[in-house]
């Protein structure tokens, strides 16, 4: 089967700054790989290129057969992105959930004013996913009156109504409360156990070590090495890699 | 001295209830002095105006007339502001826009109107636009004198609400920019054009955020309506002067629509407080 995102010579700048050097990467349908890297090195720049919330200084991006070069004119690059969205779920470090809507109207408004669903349907597929993550009894509250794993939660369930391939993880756990992150990765585990495909960008190696398919170190904008979590975990090759390891483990 | 307790500490100690109730009367004192030193002011007042043989009497006799134009100040405003908001959201997008004609075209205008008197603009609506008719009928486009020569109340609701909206674009600019980039790049993410994103997501939460300037901005512009007296509106200020000016008291007539201006005011900010209060019952502090 053809890998279901290819990355091909990214490299990203801004301004002067050098960023992404030149990443090439394949993931498969229904890999987990975890994206490791001391911060500064590229990690989200790196996830946040494959939809296009920042746009590539160069090299190619394909996913699910939709390819996009970095110099595309305007009128089919939007087209491009677009359809790329539709393939791809995001959940942010900062949940960044709608404060003016409910949990369910967050979770709701993707189907219907991107897909045009009514509201019943859109509804329906909302509840279930809401139930999914365990929220159900707060479809009605705020945001503000959630706590900050309920709105990751609640984020997880908004990026899966749009019925994503590949769901984008940057570093979901980070901004929480210790006790507030398991209840995260289980959400996440059981993701992975169903078959997404997903890109997480974490710090958490207990998740990475349960679920995940392949490791990838990332320093200064290039991959530094990969593997298995075993493999990573226990047999690091690269001075870089053992040396950060060594950090957080 | 620490006792090995389990019992909750339910209530602040004696002594810290004596400092608080200590704190209280403080307070309290300094309002009731405030109130004192108000009421001097006043008194103070009265009997000046006493000595300058102020005629209350006048005051009343003519307070029907003045108070009429409250009516005429308040359309005017009210349509002013109205006119000022949707120039203040077409303005803000096009300060924002990547599109260099709509760019341009905003910039120019708030630029413009921010940097000449509203005195100016409207004069240049009263008296500039017939001008601009006239000419424009002598080369030959008919009916346009007319159609430029304004009825004064269209014409002062147009100078304010021009004159405002520049400032107010700036002030919806703001709102909207203040908007964290992480509502953008999840309504993008879950699949939203630009479009739908400012629609949805942006603009209903800029507006909260504006609506506290846009109260201020009403309250000015209540005292501002009464440079459309120049046109000839009959609100407020008109008509204190036109009758101070006729019976040779003017200082009464004024500080009657002082008065007005000043309650009027009072009201507005008071009710704004409670939208303002309103809105912020969904906000976590």
């Amino acid at each position: 089967m053809a890998p279901i995102i290819k990355v091909r010579n990214l490299e990203k700048c801004f301004g002067k700054l050098y960023v992404l050097r030149g990443l090439d990467l394949d993931v498969e349908v229904g890999e987990v790989l975890v994206v490791i890297g001391r911060s500064g090195s590229g990690k989200s720049t790196f996830l946040r290129c494959l939809n296009f919330l920042e746009e590539p200084t160069a090299g190619t991006i394909e996913i699910d057969g939709v390819v996009i070069p970095a110099g595309e004119p305007g009128r089919e690059h939007r087209a491009h992105i677009q359809q790329i969205r539709a393939k791809t779920g995001m959940v942010f470090q900062h949940f960044n959930l709608f404060p003016h809507m409910t949990a369910l109207g967050n979770v709701i408004e993707g189907p219907m004013t991107v897909k045009g669903m009514s509201r019943g349907q859109a509804t329906e597929i909302g509840e279930r996913l809401l139930g999914w993550v365990g929220l159900m009894d707060k479809r009605d509250e705020y945001p503000a009156r959630l706590s900050g794993g309920q709105q990751q939660r609640v984020a997880i369930a908004r990026a899966l109504a749009m019925e994503p391939k590949i769901m984008l993880f940057d570093e979901p756990t980070s901004a929480l409360d210790p006790e507030l992150i398991g209840e995260v990765l289980d959400v996440m585990k059981r993701l992975a156990r169903e078959g997404m495909t997903m890109i997480v960008v974490t710090h958490e190696m207990g998740f990475a070590r349960e679920v995940a398919h392949r490791i990838i170190f990332m320093d200064d904008g290039v991959w530094v090495e990969e593997g298995t979590p075993k493999e990573m975990f226990e047999h690091p090759q690269d001075p870089r890699t053992k040396d950060f390891l060594r950090h957080i483990l | 001295m620490s006792s090995t307790s389990t019992v909750v500490v339910a209530q602040p100690s004696a002594e810290a209830q004596q400092n608080i109730a200590c704190q209280r009367a403080k307070v309290r004192g300094f309002v009731i002095k405030l109130i004192v030193v108000w009421l001097g002011i006043f008194v103070t007042l009265g009997v000046v105006f006493n000595l300058l043989r102020f005629d209350v009497n006048f005051m009343f006799d003519r307070l029907d007339f003045i108070i009429e134009g409250i009516e005429y100040t308040l359309i005017v405003s009210a349509a002013g502001i109205t006119v000022a908001i949707i120039l203040a959201l077409i303005g803000a997008l096009g300060r924002l826009s990547r599109n260099p004609i709509a760019n341009a075209v905003a910039t120019f205008y708030v630029s413009f109107i921010r940097g000449t008197p509203l005195l100016v603009q409207v004069y240049v609506w009263y008296l500039g636009l017939p001008q601009i008719g006239q000419q424009l009928e002598a080369i030959g486009l008919a009916g346009a004198q007319k159609l430029l020569t304004l009825p004064a109340i269209p014409a002062g609701v147009l100078a304010l609400g021009v004159c405002y909206g520049a400032y107010m674009t700036e002030t919806f600019r703001a709102g909207i920019q203040s908007i964290r980039k992480g509502q953008t790049e999840a309504a993008y993410s879950v699949g939203m054009t630009p479009s739908q994103t400012m629609r949805r997501i942006i603009l209903p939460q800029a507006l909260r955020v504006v609506i506290p300037p846009i109260g201020n901005d009403f309250v000015a512009m209540i005292k501002d309506s009464s440079l459309v007296s120049v046109m000839g509106v009959w609100e407020l200020t008109y008509r204190a002067t036109k009758m101070g000016r006729r019976y040779f008291r003017s200082l009464e007539t004024l500080t009657v629509a002082a008065i007005v201006y000043w309650v009027m005011c009072i009201v507005l900010q008071a009710l704004q407080a409670r939208l303002e209060a309103h809105m912020g019952r969904g906000e976590r502090k």
